[in-house]
């Protein structure tokens, strides 16, 4: 099985006859510019694989004696081609089963170099450590308002054709990181397996808003409602409810129900507002028209309109 | 190889769904992100990493990525711990206008 040659050079964007202070350079330039952490989500796994080949070329460019081995092997490689290494008892190949013990670095680096000498599983940094543990894996997980109402259990997909059962646990809300510890990818030469973090996003709900622990709904009322006072049927995520509108109730009031939002992880719960929203009638009968201008000749106080405009 | 033999172990445990860890106590949070509670103790007093909840689940696993994250960074790209925190809070931020920009576009 062939491995394929890489050319650190060009990897790292420097000439072969680069110092090591333009190669320290050029890796620092790279380095900050493909480390995945400063990458958006969706580019991160490809981030990490680039960094990895910078990392790896970096290994081998910076260190004089495996840049010299490098370099021995003549400038008529290219990038991709099939590579065995020339004869002589210095290389060695490979066995597959030595492959997880090459700490991140490629099958190239590993039939030149080995495994001894290789650093840890991100790719070169770091202090030496022959167990290597495994990647993290992040992902969304899209929670819906039920969810986090009542909890829930959920069967997840993850990459890599995995698939797991997750409960949901209550207080959960957007933003909030949920960890399963061990759940990430495995790690290498017995070397601890990653954590899988889902970071749980609210797919909106068409009655209710979420603020904080509270839940926020709109309460259409007609005017006569508002100035007179009612008792109106409302929806609750605990099913219907009659709620008493007090007279006088301006539009924009809150009108709030105890304990009727989110529950949260110490047992108690949020509250549910209902924000007054006076809707007025676009298509008034003659008898309400009739009654709109009794009130407009009736008005305790003649004014061009109410204050605060 | 090491992988099969994971997903076939797991499948034979079925039953009780993992559940998701919201907290973590202090031991928890230093033995995750690899580093001594001497270490968080240091980081949590230079004001780098704040506690949300009182003892024992004081942490929350938002602050584990955002530690490990942190990490990686001074250990990565030589980055002091200090910037770091300031990175991770940008970093933050960033994932945060991304995802409302990707719901006011017709995301999910």
């Amino acid at each position: 099985m062939a491995v394929k040659f890489r050319d650190y050079y060009e990897v790292l964007g420097v000439p072969r006859t680069a110092t090591a202070e333009e190669i320290k350079r050029a890796y620092r330039q790279l380095a900050r510019k493909h480390h995945p952490d400063l990458q958006p989500a969706a580019e991160r796994t490809k981030a990490a694989e680039r960094f990895k080949e910078i990392n790896e070329a970096y290994e081998v460019l910076s260190n004089p004696d495996k840049r010299s081995k490098y370099d021995a092997l003549g400038q008529n490689w290219k990038n991709g081609m099939d590579f065995t290494p020339p004869p002589g008892a210095e290389w060695r190949t490979v066995d597959p089963g030595e492959w997880e013990n090459l700490g991140g670095f490629s099958d190239f680096f590993g039939s030149l170099f080995g495994r001894s000498t290789g650093r840890t599983g991100r790719g070169g940094r770091g202090g030496v450590r022959i167990t290597i543990p495994g990647n993290d894996v992040e992902a969304e997980l899209f929670v819906s308002l039920d969810e986090m109402l009542r909890g829930g259990r959920r069967r997840i997909q993850l990459p890599g054709g995995r698939s797991l059962d997750v409960e949901i646990p209550l207080g959960t809300r957007e933003g909030t990181v949920l960890r399963l510890a061990g759940q990430g990818e495995p790690g290498a030469n017995g070397g601890p397996p990653g954590d899988l973090y889902l970071h749980a996003r609210l797919i909106p709900h068409p009655r209710y808003r979420v603020v904080g622990d509270d839940l926020e709904m709109d309460l259409p009322l007609w005017p006569w409602q508002a100035v007179l006072g009612t008792e109106v049927r409302i929806e609750t995520p605990e099913g219907p409810v009659t709620l008493k509108v007090p007279p006088g109730t301006q539009s924009g009031k809150r009108l709030r129900l105890r304990g009727r939002g989110l529950p949260r992880a110490n047992g108690t719960r949020g509250d549910l507002y209902t924000m007054v929203r006076i809707v007025i009638p676009e298509r008034p009968s003659a008898a309400e028209r009739e009654a709109y201008e009794t009130l407009k000749r009736g008005a305790a106080v003649p004014a061009d309109r109410p204050a605060g405009g | 190889m090491r992988v099969s033999s994971r997903t076939s172990l797991r499948a034979s445990i079925v039953a009780a769904p993992l559940r998701g860890e919201l907290s973590l106590s202090r031991e928890e949070l230093a033995a995750a992100a690899g580093i001594s509670p001497a270490r968080l103790a240091r980081l949590v007093h230079m004001g780098l990493l704040e506690p949300m909840a009182p003892e024992p689940r004081e942490f929350t696993a938002a602050t584990l990525t955002r530690l490990r994250r942190m990490l990686r960074l001074h250990g990565d790209l030589e980055v002091d711990l200090v910037a770091a925190a300031i990175i991770a809070d940008l970093l933050e931020r960033l994932e945060r206008m991304e995802t409302e920009l990707a719901r006011l576009r017709g995301g999910s």
